[in-house]
């Protein structure tokens, strides 16, 4: 022990005024005969025991705040062994990288999850750094911003920012987050430059720190805030719906992926289902060691869009022990087929394959044809969509049906064909055609060419570009495109080029650069151009595998209803694209612990059929985010068709820790040894308290005893 | 003769002087005489005019009654019959057995004890020289200091009076002993009264008083204690020693912190003295030298009065 003022020590020797008061009180004690000694005796014997403890325990009370006076004014002080490396020491100039992701958020145990403990390293590292070092604060979460963004010398800023950080939901990006540090780092003009990473050390997130960022870089030193405990772990990695056939015309499947990250397999897990807050089934899910098992409830429901959530029994990380999302369920889908070149032979009908597809199984949509003619006397209004397939002429009683359908919230799918008079189009459909309609092209085939792999139809042809996924209606496919890669276009319309609109979008394209599939927002509904038939006379498209998925999902698309959840479901730290209805003004996006967010469009041109988005990027946490939105006329109503689910990374569930060699502080010759720092350990502030409590001791004693007296 | 001291008067009660204003009258005769006025104030009977100790009394005639005994006087007074109980005309010999041991001088604010058992023995030899009884007189420690045997004649009043002026405290407590050797003295009907504080009385003394009741005598047993026996209302650390001889027993003590367990001790110690009388039938008077004579004595006589009733 050591003391800043060890001269006051010398009032230690008060310590011994409570013995001496006794003793002179004693001395001083009046001598008396008495005759009744026995009594006397046997009296005290009755309350010796007690009066000793009390006169003991009131001498060590004023002994021990005599003492604890000058003891603490004298500032005594202990160094003790610190954990911290021992570079904090050193003057510097360092970044803390804090471990803010998802798995740090587990429970290590009782309640202390690993970003705790991280926390609390990271306090120690800032109180105990030398006062002329500088420090920085990053967090190692995807996307997240810096709660201290630069070098900064004041500690309680510092201090009260890490104190304020909580935990996220996201996935680690240690390479980011080290780049950001090196770059901040530059800026320092110490020799003495550091990057503090305190983390859980999962592997994930670290796959894309490479040796030579760390070669380059300042020195790094890892803490470690795993707790040291390996970490076993079940998670809902995957969650979808389909139909489910077998259940009859209500029946969905809502199928969820269950991963065991343990060595040992797991028997009996329970797994529960629950449709719009309730629970609808529980089951149990073997899953075998290090493996993942597959779960499938079918269930009956509805139509509409619902929201499904799978839960697992929990183990320590609770977070993704559940995962979301969004079910929709078409059911009966109606779908209205113009045949706008009708032939007796049924295979050389414009629609046979369109028919074919939207009759193929599973698919349960509700099929009527049409001839074009029908078109101005039938109620369009219970049809989810209309196909028309190369269609000469729309008359004016037609044009006015389609427009007043779509623009009510319809979805119009138009396919062109040698019938096609694409000025009568321009003229009387111009309202819902996404561009007007230009010249027929044929493919021109380079010379001495052969379709690669053709044998059927030798005639010149156009492919598709590569696909963009990102759009719905491609979601499904694969990434290169299987399925319509291989569709040959001999003949197809060019379309006008007119300024972008924001509703506007071109889904496929042919290699050439010219539009293939056009998608556009018309008033409340949606239209589907595309620029070549949909039977054999111009393509071949109709008999590759893509064209059943592409129409079944357009179909879908056109009725806002798809099966499928993907394109409602954003990871933790996405963004979400919602689209404005005609008659809404504001969104509202009401997040799992329902706060919730508004949102207002951009101001538009005015242009009727300008597509309306907004933007959602607070998706901090998995859950279902529900949308309302404002109308036109002031009402807020539940918008259930934008709701969307947002999951965990699958990835920050996997325990695997990260292998010691890559560790960026072992895997560098230079690392941060030496002997482990002491720091200092005030102790008159422990003394200033106990002498209160002495204080307190002793006046308790002496009231007690003063008035008590021994009373039995 | 000092000035006499005024008379303290109680609701209800007659006129007591208080120890400490008996004190203060001139002679052991005085203090007698005024102690005995005093208790007879209270029981409207004059002390004398033959008064008695020992009471006669009449009884209603009721069938088995002895006829000869019946009180014609009395039929004739009160047209009535009575029959006259009997009434012992032999002479009661008295021996007052007063403790002058050393613990008996301890008297801090009013009298000594021994003062005070000098005053109430003084008191009952007035009594009964009036009523012609013979009174002995014991003055003992751990033996027989001084002893005066049951006398009538003229000038035995004087000489007991004179011992008990004289006495001191001083020895050892030893009350058994002298009630031995006055046991074995004493006539069958004696009446044998003890002043003692009992404090450091060995246990030998109750197998005594049994003893020496059992051969009928009429055995009282005066416990007197002062205020500060009973109560221990010292206020400071105090270092107590023993009184006694030879009693080497010392306590440095703040006596607050034993004064509830003193006071549960006292009156242990009173309570256990008073059952083995019972149980011996000796009768237990207890006083604190705090209290008038005069009332001590009042309601020793009352009591005996109407025990024989």
């Amino acid at each position: 022990m050591h003391f800043l003022a060890p001269s006051l020590l010398l009032g230690l020797i008060a310590a011994l005024l409570p013995w001496i008061i006794h003793r002179i009180g004693r001395r001083r004690a009046r001598p008396v005969r008495f005759a009744a000694m026995e009594l006397l005796l046997r009296a005290e014997r009755e309350v010796s025991a007690r009066r000793r403890l009390r006169d003991v325990a009131l001498l060590v009370a004023r002994t021990g705040l005599a003492a604890a006076l000058p003891l603490a004014f004298a500032r005594p002080f202990t160094e003790v062994r610190s954990d911290l490396p021992a570079v904090t020491t050193r003057s510097q100039s360092a970044v803390m990288v804090l471990d803010d992701s998802a798995s740090m958020r587990r429970r290590l145990h009782r309640d202390e999850t690993p970003f705790d403990v991280a926390k609390a390293r990271a306090r120690d590292i800032v109180d105990h750094l030398s006062p002329d070092s500088e420090i920085g604060l990053l967090l190692a979460s995807e996307g997240s911003s810096a709660p201290v963004a630069e070098l900064s010398s004041d500690r309680p800023r510092v201090s009260a920012a890490l104190a304020a950080i909580t935990a996220s939901a996201r996935r680690a990006d240690f390479a980011a987050a080290l780049r950001r540090a090196t770059q901040m780092l530059t800026s320092s003009t110490r020799g003495e430059r550091l990057i503090y990473v305190v983390t859980d050390l999962q592997a994930t997130g670290w796959e894309d720190v490479s040796p030579t960022m760390l070669a380059a870089g300042p020195e790094i030193v890892v803490l470690d805030a795993s707790g040291g405990a390996p970490w076993s772990n079940r998670a809902v990695v995957g969650l979808g719906a389909e139909p489910a056939p077998e259940e009859g015309a209500q029946g969905i499947a809502v199928v969820a992926e269950i991963a065991n990250y343990a060595a040992e397999p797991v028997r009996g897990l329970g797994i529960t289902l629950r449709l719009d807050g309730a629970e609808v089934a529980r089951g149990f899910i073997d899953l075998p060691a290090g493996g993942r098992a597959r779960k499938r409830f079918v269930h009956s429901v509805s139509g509409g869009a619902r929201q499904a959530e799978v839960v697992i029994d929990h183990d320590g990380f609770a977070l993704d022990d559940r995962r979301a999302c969004r079910v929709e369920v078409s059911r009966g889908l109606r779908v209205l087929l113009v045949d706008g070149d009708p032939r007796t032979v049924r295979t050389e009908d414009e629609v046979f394959f369109l028919e074919a597809a939207l009759r193929a199984g599973g698919s349960n949509f509700a099929v009527t044809t049409a001839l074009p003619d029908d078109l101005g006397t039938r109620d369009l209004a219970g049809f989810g969509a209309v196909f028309m397939a190369n269609v000469a002429r729309p008359s004016a009683a037609v044009a006015a049906a389609v427009t007043r359908y779509v623009e009510g919230g319809g979805g119009l799918f138009i396919s062109v064909g040698d019938r096609v008079d694409a000025d009568s189009w321009n003229q009387t459909m111009k309202a819902v055609l996404p561009q007007p309609l230009g010249l027929k092209r044929s493919a021109a085939a380079p010379p001495g060419a052969r379709p690669e792999g053709e044998t059927v139809d030798l005639r010149p042809a156009e492919r598709l570009a590569p696909i963009d996924r990102r759009h719905p209606l491609l979601a499904a496919f694969p990434a290169r495109g299987e399925g319509l890669a291989s569709a040959r276009f001999f003949q197809f319309l060019l379309l006008a080029p007119v300024p972008e609109a924001p509703g506007r979008r071109i889904v496929l394209r042919y290699e050439n650069g010219a539009p293939a599939l056009v998608d556009a927002e018309v008033g409340r509904g949606r239209v589907l151009l595309l620029t070549t038939s949909v039977d054999r006379e111009w393509t071949d498209l109709p008999i590759r595998p893509g064209f059943l998925p592409l129409v079944q999902e357009a179909a879908r698309y056109l009725a806002a209803a798809p099966t499928g959840d993907v394109t409602a479901t954003v990871t933790v730290g996405g963004k979400r694209e919602i689209v404005l209805g005609s008659d809404d003004r504001r969104i509202e996006v009401v997040k799992p612990n329902g706060d919730s967010r508004w949102l207002t469009p951009p101001a538009h041109t005015g242009d009727a059929r300008t597509r309306h988005t907004v933007l959602f990027d607070e998706t901090d946490e998995p859950g279902m985010y529900r949308v309302r939105a404002a109308r036109a006329d002031g009402t807020v109503d539940d918008r259930p068709d934008a709701a969307f689910a947002v999951t965990l990374d699958p990835s920050e569930s996997d325990p695997a820790r990260l292998a010691d060699d890559k560790r960026p502080d072992r895997a560098r010759a230079h690392g941060a040894g030496g002997p482990a720092p002491r720091r200092r350990l005030e102790l008159w502030h422990a003394l200033g308290a106990a002498a209160i409590g002495l204080v307190l001791l002793e006046s308790l004693l002496t009231v007690r005893f003063r008035r008590g007296r021994f009373k039995k | 003769m000092d000035a006499k001291p005024e008379a303290r008067s109680t609701a209800g009660k007659p006129l007591a002087l208080d120890p400490t204003d008996i004190a203060r009258l001139g002679s052991m005769s005085v203090r007698a005489r005024v102690i005995v006025e005093g208790a007879f104030a209270g029981m409207h009977q004059n002390p004398h005019a033959g008064s008695s100790i020992e009471f006669s009394e009449h009884k209603e005639y009721a069938p088995g009654d002895d006829i000869r005994r019946i009180d014609w006087k009395a039929v004739g007074r009160r047209d009535r019959y009575y029959i006259k109980r009997f009434e012992d005309e032999t002479e009661m010999r008295t021996f007052l057995l007063v403790d002058s041991s050393a613990s008996m001088g301890y008297g801090r604010k009013g009298v000594t004890k021994l003062a005070y058992a000098s005053y109430l023995a003084a008191a009952l030899a007035y009594l009964l020289a009036q009523q012609g009884d013979p009174a002995g007189l014991v003055l003992f420690d751990e033996k027989t200091r001084q002893y005066l045997p049951p006398r009538t004649r003229g000038g035995h009043i004087r000489d007991l009076l004179v011992a008990l002026e004289a006495a001191y405290p001083a020895g050892r407590t030893e009350p058994a002993r002298a009630l031995a050797e006055i046991g074995e003295i004493a006539d069958r009907r004696s009446l044998i009264v003890v002043f003692s504080d009992l404090l450091d009385a060995p246990a030998e003394l109750a197998d005594r008083l049994r003893q020496v009741r059992s051969r009928g005598n009429d055995v009282v047993l005066f416990h007197l204690l002062d205020p500060d026996e009973v109560e221990l209302p010292y206020d400071d650390v105090t270092d107590f020693e023993g009184m006694e001889p030879e009693d080497a027993r010392r306590l440095l003590v703040d006596p607050r912190d034993l004064a509830a367990s003193f006071r549960r001790e006292s009156a242990a110690l009173r309570e256990r003295w008073r059952q083995t009388c019972l149980e011996s039938r000796v009768e237990y008077r207890f006083a604190t030298t705090e209290e008038p004579p005069a009332d001590v004595l009042r309601a020793f006589l009352f009591a005996r009065q109407k025990a024989r009733r």
